[in-house]
């Protein structure tokens, strides 16, 4: 399985990725605003136009204060909830690693935004026909044999693509090389099943933005028990309710010869 | 029959209903054109709000009195609550043409729900209440028709549907389980044990009820168990943002077992509000002795929730001053203690006065653990709070407006409560 090491000491943030995510995926640019905060970031958030985003934050490194980047994306849950979840098969993971999204057999009921722990998926609020968007990890090249758009773009090697594993591997070997320099964690190896992006930082993963209280189970863990005593159930009712009608019925039945025979008997 | 037709007519007591509605129109008109954000508070991190917390949620548990009803009178043998059958399964089969339409308005792309019919993702509680809620809005039709049959009498159709019903719900039930399971062992069990009781009730080996095919009512059954329960299990994909006060694995049994409760108050609720509408005298004995479930249901409620409560460990979060913990009270006082109280003492249980608010709080609680579950109870981390916006309230209440006078309009002119002539003069 494909995937994605972003490794964020190395990120400058010229935000390269994002362009060439645009170009590839052929969306537009975006006005944007001023706004209080992390105040170089641009634009503000994800949003149907903007599928990966580096987002500026300030926090303390070492013995000073500096800017520290990270990327926000779709993760490419190994198990990923939005397609436990879609009704209708819309989301889908592909054995390769991305998980994409089919458009045309989408409902719009967003049951994928409430489902996904990293908050990565958006809808048209603003369309009479809308759609959810987000990153597709550049599917269609990486089955192709090609990496996807914003790692081609990245001039640091901020981005890397590879084997899952082999990405994990090296993950650790720069932990293990640099013990000072990176958090002793791989965001991503264990979150919730595991996913496709894997995150290395400088600074605690919760000052970019990350939640740190992901279970490490996927979330699929807590539907599946709920889902599958279900033909169990149909054939149990089936049986006890049939079982029941047998009974009251024939209850039924013998009562009104009862009374038949009582009432010819008083006449 | 020749009965001229009562024509609905605005007055005093319903312009309201009237007003609501048309406004609740033309908001509805303005989603559909300029998308859901122009109604709506609802966004990226709060995908969910009040739309499924009222319509869908509490809606389906509001109209859970069909099958309740439909079972007890024409499967368990309790005949004598026979009288409440009728307007249990017309409020039921309303109230879910008003969950759908109320679906309709909260899905992006509602014209595409047929996509739920040919891409099965069993993992998806999302498609199993699908499934059920389309299945079971069927079997409610199917179980009303008898009523439209008698208003024009149209005998030979009512014949027709007595012989035909059992294998339209072997039909349904095989199909649905072959989607559930996507395994045709199962398939083949469930579609053999219902040709076996359809079978031995058509060569006399059993005995049928003479006015609804049991099929039919065991169909209404199965599937109310099932989404009634799902719709609880929506939630237990997010462990990661409902609050541990609502987020347990026993998610859906308290959703049936709540949908079972408030579906017997609302049928109290809805008895006694109509006869009054009516000018009839409701039937207090009748309800009474029907009330007497609630006590056992609203204590077994009680203490499995407390029970899962400190299981979870979440019972610190009980005594903090938030809106979580004030959720959590209010839905446990008003909807369970209150009416657990009422319900359990003779004198209040046999006056018409408090049966109505008995149910009333039932119905309220049942309102509020359903919105709690979806609103209150839904934190997403480094994200501004979602409160529902004007527009989103009144659009339900615009749809639940036009529902009761539907219900109005049909109660007058078919023979649902079956003293209709009396109310017609």
């Amino acid at each position: 399985m494909k995937a994605m090491l972003i490794d964020t000491t190395r990120c400058v943030g010229c935000r390269g990725c994002q362009v060439a995510c645009k170009q590839w995926n052929g969306l537009p640019a975006e006005e944007t605003v001023f706004f209080g905060g992390p105040g170089y970031q641009n634009p503000r958030d994800l949003s149907g136009k903007t599928w990966t985003l580096i987002t500026y934050n300030e926090a303390q490194v070492g013995d000073h204060y500096d800017w520290v980047y990270g990327k926000l994306q779709c993760m490419h849950c190994q198990e990923p909830a939005c397609a436990a979840s879609c009704p209708t098969s819309a989301m889908e993971k592909l054995p390769e690693g991305p998980v994409v999204y089919h458009p045309n057999q989408c409902l719009g009921c967003r049951y994928c935004m409430l489902a996904c722990p990293f908050q990565v998926i958006r809808f048209d609020w603003f369309s009479a026909n809308p759609y959810v968007s987000k990153c597709t990890m550049c599917a269609d090249r990486v089955l192709s044999g090609q990496e996807p758009a914003c790692v081609k773009a990245c001039p640091t090697d901020a981005l890397v693509f590879g084997d899952r594993e082999v990405l994990i591997a090296e993950a650790h070997h720069r932990i293990e090389d640099n013990p000072r320099k990176y958090v002793h964690h791989v965001f991503g190896e264990h979150e919730v099943g595991g996913t496709c992006v894997l995150h290395l930082s400088t600074v605690p993963f919760e000052l970019l933005g990350y939640r740190s209280d992901l279970p490490e189970k996927s979330l699929r863990r807590w539907t599946e028990p709920a889902m599958k005593p279900i033909p169990y159930i149909v054939v149990a009712l089936s049986l006890a309710l049939g079982g029941v009608a047998w009974i009251v019925n024939r209850r039924d039945k013998r009562l009104v010869e009862k009374w038949t025979k009582q009432v010819k008997e008083m006449q | 029959m020749t009965d001229a037709w009562i024509k609905p007519q605005i007055t005093r007591r319903n312009v309201v209903l009237y007003l609501l509605a048309a406004l609740g129109f033309v908001l509805v008109v303005i989603r559909f054109a300029g998308g859901i954000g122009r109604v709506s508070n609802l966004n990226d991190g709060y995908p969910w709000g009040f739309w499924i917390g009222l319509d869908i949620l509490a809606g389906i548990a509001l109209a859970a009195g069909g099958f309740i009803v439909a079972g007890m009178v024409h499967l368990f043998g309790a005949r004598k609550y026979h009288v409440l059958a009728r307007p249990a399964i017309l409020t039921a089969f309303l109230g879910y043409l008003l969950f759908i339409i109320g679906l309709a308005i909260d899905l992006g792309r509602p014209w595409m729900i047929w996509q739920a019919l040919f891409h099965w993702n069993h993992s998806s509680p999302m498609f199993e209440v699908s499934w059920c809620v389309t299945m079971y809005t069927t079997v409610l039709l199917m179980e009303f028709l008898p009523v439209v049959f008698e208003r024009f009498g149209w005998k030979h159709l009512h014949d027709m549907w007595h012989n035909l019903v059992p294998w339209v719900i072997i039909g349904m039930l095989t199909l649905f389980t072959l989607a559930m399971s996507g395994s045709v062992g199962w398939t083949v069990v469930v579609f053999a044990i219902l040709l076996a009781w359809e079978v031995s009730m058509r060569t006399g080996l059993m005995q049928r009820d003479a006015q609804m095919p049991t099929l039919l009512v065991m169909a209404g059954i199965i599937f109310s168990t099932l989404h009634q329960s799902s719709l609880g299990s929506l939630l237990l994909i997010i462990p990661h943002k409902l609050h541990p006060l609502w987020f347990t694995q026993a998610i859906p049994i308290f959703f049936l077992l709540s949908a079972v409760m408030i579906g017997v108050g609302m049928v109290i609720f809805e008895n006694i509000i109509s006869a009054r509408v009516h000018d009839r005298k409701p039937d207090t004995h009748l309800l009474a002795g029907f009330a007497r479930a609630l006590p056992y249901l609203l204590g077994l409620y009680l203490l499995l929730k407390v029970g899962d409560i400190f299981r979870t460990g979440a019972a610190e979060y009980l005594f903090m001053f938030n809106s979580v913990a004030i959720g959590m009270w209010l839905e446990l006082v008003v909807g369970v203690l209150i009416p657990l109280v009422l319900f359990m003492t003779p004198e209040t249980r046999e006056s018409e006065r408090w049966l109505l608010w008995g149910s009333i709080f039932v119905v309220a609680g049942g309102i509020i653990n359903r919105l709690n579950t979806v609103i209150t109870g839904v934190v997403v981390a480094n994200w501004a709070p979602y409160h529902p916006s004007w527009m989103e309230v009144a659009i339900s209440l615009g749809v639940l407006s036009g529902g009761i006078l539907v219900l109005d309009f049909i109660v007058r002119n078919f023979s649902v409560f079956e003293d209709r002539h009396a109310l017609a003069r």
